[in-house]
């Protein structure tokens, strides 16, 4: 954290954000917690070959006392019968201990590197395929420090997968990357579905959950919009994308790779903070997108309002005070991405350029 | 076996500790004059207790002006192996050891061992990340360095084996980073009679003049010893 632009930011902004600081440290303890809790009961439990890696609150480093614990087992290697049995039982450790993940979700199981690297658009990219690929770029750690190697090449695996896709890197003056559009429209592709789906859910539940849904959508499922459109844009705009001089094709894509991948380490908010001193973001904007953020965070970490919010429909939301709260708050957060992508003279061009059509 | 193949560069490889010092009592009566390049590989697992014995027996190496290729691993006391200075040549590791293996990992070992020189390990860095991200980055970041290339594929028990096509596929877009005066030698497990072969998939590889007009490289080849 002491080197992460959010906690520069904050430094500079000289605000106070309780909740996001209190939620990037139990992140930390949680991680350490997992592994130590399957190292201690499930030993040897990581290869060379598989990682587990975990989404959601835990890695963009929002987890609350709530929060469900979205992981998967991935595996770049060779198909092995064990790795469902070593799943399964990764799972029964880490169900006694937090709140599994929606069953019907994407998440609690085997995920195999080829379905994700190969399977980028055409029928066979099913939602669930679409959602662990794109969480596995905006919001992924792999857990402990011996089993980063599988998460790592099929991390880079994709991404430059999506770059292989683009036949053109550089912009016409040949000085500057282009912004890799077949990534883009995943990650935008990704945003539409991920609001289509929240209309979906609300059918198939019956109305229940709607309020925290709603929530998320306006926050934390937009940061993670939000931070994927940044991603793409700082191709071009960001001195740290240089493309080498008297490099071939190959090459430039492999410091693009490197590029977008270090961009992916950083987590949303730290994206979105990133890019708040690097485009010069004007400070009360910055102030109020973190603001938001710590209120989400903070609402977030009570349980009273977090549960009053899961069983609130949306035709009582008008006469709810927390989510007034929720309006008031996401507000905020909506009218400081406006600045960034409406205001800012080099991000809202790109916005034009690449937002929409 | 190799004069035959029209190989002019060798690596002798003394893998296990055991056959270092018969190998380098040896290196006096062996005819290499055929070869215009000669490196030696020193064992890749070692007792530390015999680290000391080892450098010894390779200051006789390096006297003759081979590069000695080294597995960073091995490595225990960093002051012992300066000694052999600019003939100390570092190898990029697998993905079963723990160092070596990324730019990030292979500057601290050059910041120890200022006056290392560097073989790049292809089969190495494409198991370690199959885009060749790392791969281009290394040459890159230690083109001032590299002295000799390995080349073969790398299997799934992290064996060095004959060239496939997806190992080929990424070498080829490798190849244009390599600058074509460095010695390469072969390091794929194969039966005398595919030796030939192998060098000429390997010549497909690094003459490929359909990506970005390569011209035919001074080609050394070699089949490891």
């Amino acid at each position: 954290m002491s080197d992460s632009p959010l906690r520069l930011l904050i430094d500079r902004l000289d605000i106070q954000v309780p909740h996001i600081l209190q939620c990037i440290e139990e992140s930390a303890g949680v991680e350490r917690e997992v592994e130590g809790l399957l190292s201690r009961t499930r030993s040897q439990w990581v290869s060379l070959d598989t990682s587990l890696v975990v989404f959601g609150s835990l890695a963009r480093g929002e987890w609350t006392p709530h929060s469900d614990l979205d992981w998967t087992y991935l595996i770049d290697g060779q198909a092995n019968s064990d790795h469902l049995t070593i799943a399964q039982e990764i799972k029964e450790v880490l169900e006694h201990k937090y709140v599994p993940p929606n069953p019907q979700g994407a998440f609690a199981s085997l995920v195999f590197s080829h379905e994700l690297i190969h399977k980028i658009g055409g029928q066979d990219d099913t939602n669930r395929n679409t959602t662990q690929r794109m969480l596995l770029l905006l919001e992924s750690v792999a857990i402990g420090n011996r089993a980063q190697e599988a998460y790592e090449r099929v991390v880079r695996g994709v991404i430059n997968r999506y770059l292989e896709e683009d036949p053109r890197l550089l912009t016409k003056d040949r000085t500057r990357y282009k912004v890799p559009r077949f990534l883009l429209n995943d990650i935008v592709r990704f945003w539409r579905t991920m609001a289509v789906d929240f209309a979906s859910k609300q059918r198939d539940r019956g109305g229940k959950g709607w309020g925290l849904r709603n929530f998320k959508l306006r926050m934390s499922r937009k940061l993670l919009f939000a931070s994927g459109l940044l991603t793409c844009f700082g191709c071009t705009l960001d001195p740290d994308a240089h493309p080498p001089e008297d490099a071939d094709i190959d090459e430039r894509r492999a410091y693009l790779v490197r590029y977008l991948r270090n961009q992916f380490c950083y987590t949303p908010l730290e994206v979105l903070a990133r890019a708040a001193i690097l485009y010069r973001i004007p400070e009360d904007a910055s102030v109020r997108l973190l603001s938001a953020y710590d209120g989400f965070l903070e609402m977030l970490r009570n349980e009273g309002i977090r549960e009053g919010l899961d069983v609130l429909r949306a035709e009582d939301a008008a006469k709810d005070k927390h989510f007034e709260q929720v309006r008031r708050i996401s507000r905020d957060f909506q009218s400081a991405l406006d600045v960034y992508f409406f205001e800012n003279k080099e991000l809202s061009a790109l916005t034009k350029r690449y937002g929409v059509f | 076996m190799l004069n035959e193949k029209h190989a002019d560069a060798v690596e002798l490889s003394a893998l296990r500790e055991y056959e270092l010092p018969e190998l380098v009592s040896a290196l006096p009566s062996l005819d290499l004059s055929s070869f215009k390049y000669v490196s030696f590989h020193a064992p890749s697992t070692m007792n530390a207790a015999f680290e000391p014995t080892t450098v010894e027996l390779l200051e006789a190496v390096v006297g003759r002006g081979w590069q000695v290729i080294v597995h960073p691993d091995v490595i225990v006391d960093w002051e012992l192996w300066k000694k052999l200075g600019q003939y100390l040549c570092l190898e990029n590791m697998d993905k079963r050891k723990a160092v070596g293996q990324t730019v990030d990992q292979l500057e601290p070992l050059f910041k120890a061992l200022p006056e290392a020189s560097f073989c790049f390990d292809l089969g190495h860095v494409r198991q370690v990340d199959p885009t060749l991200t790392e791969a281009f980055l290394i040459l890159r970041h230690f083109k001032n360095r590299l002295r000799q290339i390995h080349i073969s594929d790398v299997n799934s028990d992290s064996r060095h084996a004959e060239l496939t096509i997806e190992a080929m596929l990424a070498f080829k877009r490798l190849a244009p980073a390599i600058p074509p005066t460095i010695p390469v030698i072969i390091e794929s497990r194969v039966s005398e009679s595919q030796i030939e072969s192998e060098i000429q998939l390997v010549r497909e590889i690094l003459d490929d003049d359909n990506r970005g007009g390569r011209r035919t490289p001074n080609l050394t080849q070699a089949i490891s010893a």
